[in-house]
């Protein structure tokens, strides 16, 4: 990020947004555990079945016991996961952030919900998209799923630490995040 | 209008009011389209197609190729398969009709149904029907097709724009089909967005495997009638063929009608019922190899419909958009039970009431 988009209305500022934003949207992406080290070809493969969503603050992302249709990255703006009855915070995630992975791999009903705490661009990957790409670029879903598959797999090493722990002391002596 | 009533009156007053103009606008885009049917059909037909090519292009991507060159490959090969099928189909289909109308204006035929009215008397003499008149019917019944065909001869420019608007309307649907969709789905609120999406996703495999399979079905049944009759001599087996192959996207159709106008050809043409026990034996074993072979393999049941509703969907659909509104019907309703059913389904898991 070396220069700020704080031009208002020029005329310059409005030529470039456009491709600032394309920029923007690839290095979000690439961040991501996900799309780790996949090409810019890929990314863009990959960009092409994002749909972009805005979102004004206070606005339900996706309820729990809903089914699961994809994952969310947060592109800008603040979302908070809430586990539903009491509604006590899990988590609040910001630009890069993503959430609801586990929906790529089958229809389960969401854990917890999803609010906008602030304006939110997300994007929004979902499972028959995803299946679809698989379809038609065999190589590159193959490397999403094992980036997923690792994700998870780093998750499910975390949550039998902090299992073992529980089991032994009586109670988890760490913060995970709880998801 | 008093609106300062209280907010939930107003709310509600807001809600009726939403509700009166959404029907009007509903009410509006029906008219609007029935004006410009011929284009209705023409983007639906090729949406149908292009549905059904869509597995080629994604086979042809998996295997490295943009989009872009897999549309290309295919529909060159399309526009090739259909020239060749024009070049040598056609002529064979021209050669059957026109040699129907020689035979109709050399005399043939009305000695023919009078050798057939003899033989008709002859065999039920018992019900007591003696003058028959099929001679003067045929020509009746063949005055009036000829006069629909001057009638409808205006048709024939829009045949021949949408020939050409057709192939262009494919090739996008099919290259930019999902970008399409996706800008569509942009504009959906985000309360509905995955409700939405997971509606489009179940209604593209249902539609789909339905649509191809029909598709698939009407191929193989058509094929087989024709090879069917060609082994029994029967003339014109080609024509035939095809008629049954596309008769039989209706439950029953395609047999029937199959067998009916094979055996009146082959009585007219032989002037014996010889063939026509061998005729209504073949259509009946295809039409069981239909059943117990094809439709299973090839039709997906998701889909299935009550032959009730199927015989209203085409007369719905023969009276809105003829000939070619019957066959299209079948799909069309396909899809409507599919966005139906999906709707109520989705709207149950989805608790959108709970936003």
């Amino acid at each position: 990020m070396k220069s700020d988009t704080k031009q208002p209305n020029s005329l310059w500022g409005n030529i470039f947004r456009g491709r600032h934003k394309e920029e923007n949207i690839r290095t979000i992406l690439a961040r991501l555990p996900l799309f780790e080290g996949l090409s810019k070809r890929e990314l863009t493969q990959i960009e092409r079945i994002l749909h972009l969503r805005e979102f004004r603050a206070g606005e339900t992302v996706f309820l729990q016991g809903d089914p699961g249709l994809g994952m969310y990255i947060v592109e800008r703006g603040v979302v908070r996961i809430v586990q539903e009855p009491g509604k006590n915070m899990l988590a609040e995630l910001t630009e890069g952030d993503f959430f609801g992975e586990l929906a790529l791999l089958e229809e389960w009903p969401r854990s917890a919900t999803a609010v906008t705490e602030t304006p939110c661009r997300l994007f929004c990957l979902f499972q028959p998209d995803l299946l679809d790409l698989i379809d038609r670029a065999p190589q590159l879903g193959v490397k999403i799923l094992l980036r997923l598959v690792r994700t998870i797999g780093e998750r499910l090493n975390t949550t039998n630490e902090l299992l073992q722990r529980l089991q032994k002391n009586g109670h988890p002596d760490g913060t995970g995040n709880g998801r | 209008m008093d609106i300062r009533t209280g907010p939930a009156m107003e709310d509600s007053t807001g809600r009726a009011f939403r509700f009166v103009v959404g029907l009007i606008v509903l009410a509006a885009l029906a008219v609007f389209l029935s004006s410009i049917r011929e284009l209705v059909r023409l983007v639906v037909i090729a949406i149908l197609l292009s549905y059904i090519i869509d597995p080629i292009a994604v086979m042809l991507e998996s295997r490295g190729l943009s989009r872009t060159k897999a549309t290309v490959i295919i529909f060159s090969s399309i526009m090739l398969a259909v020239i060749l099928i024009i070049l040598l189909v056609l002529p064979a289909v021209v050669r059957e009709l026109s040699s129907i109308q020689e035979a109709v204006r050399s005399g043939q035929v009305n000695a023919l149904l009078a050798r057939l009215e003899l033989l008709i008397g002859e065999k039920t003499a018992f019900l007591g029907a003696s003058n028959l008149q099929l001679a003067g019917r045929l020509n009746d019944a063949l005055m009036i097709m000829k006069n629909w065909m001057i009638e409808h001869a205006l048709d024939m420019v829009t045949l021949i724009t949408g020939l050409i608007i057709m192939p262009v309307f494919i090739f996008f649907f099919l290259k930019d089909g999902r970008e399409i969709i996706k800008q569509i789905v942009g504009y959906i609120p985000n309360r509905y967005f995955e409700f939405s999406l997971s509606l489009i996703h179940k209604m593209d495999m249902q539609l789909g495997n339905y649509l191809r399979g029909q598709f698939l079905d009407a191929l193989i049944f058509g094929v087989l009638s024709i090879v069917a009759l060609w082994v029994l001599g029967v003339r014109f087996f080609l024509l035939i063929g095809i008629i049954a192959g596309m008769a039989n996207l209706i439950p029953f159709l395609g047999p029937v009608a199959g067998a009916t106008i094979a055996v009146l050809i082959s009585v007219l043409d032989t002037g014996t019922f010889a063939s026509t026990g061998s005729i209504i034996m073949a259509f009946a074993l295809i039409k069981l190899l239909d059943d117990a072979v094809i439709q299973p393999v090839v039709v997906a049941r998701s889909v299935a419909m009550h032959p009730l509703a199927v015989l209203l969907a085409i007369i719905i659909g023969g009276h809105f958009f003829g000939v070619l509104g019957m066959i299209l019907s079948v799909p069309v309703a396909g899809f409507m039970k599919v966005v139906f059913r999906e709707s109520l389904l989705n709207y149950r898991r989805f608790r959108l009431s709970a936003f």
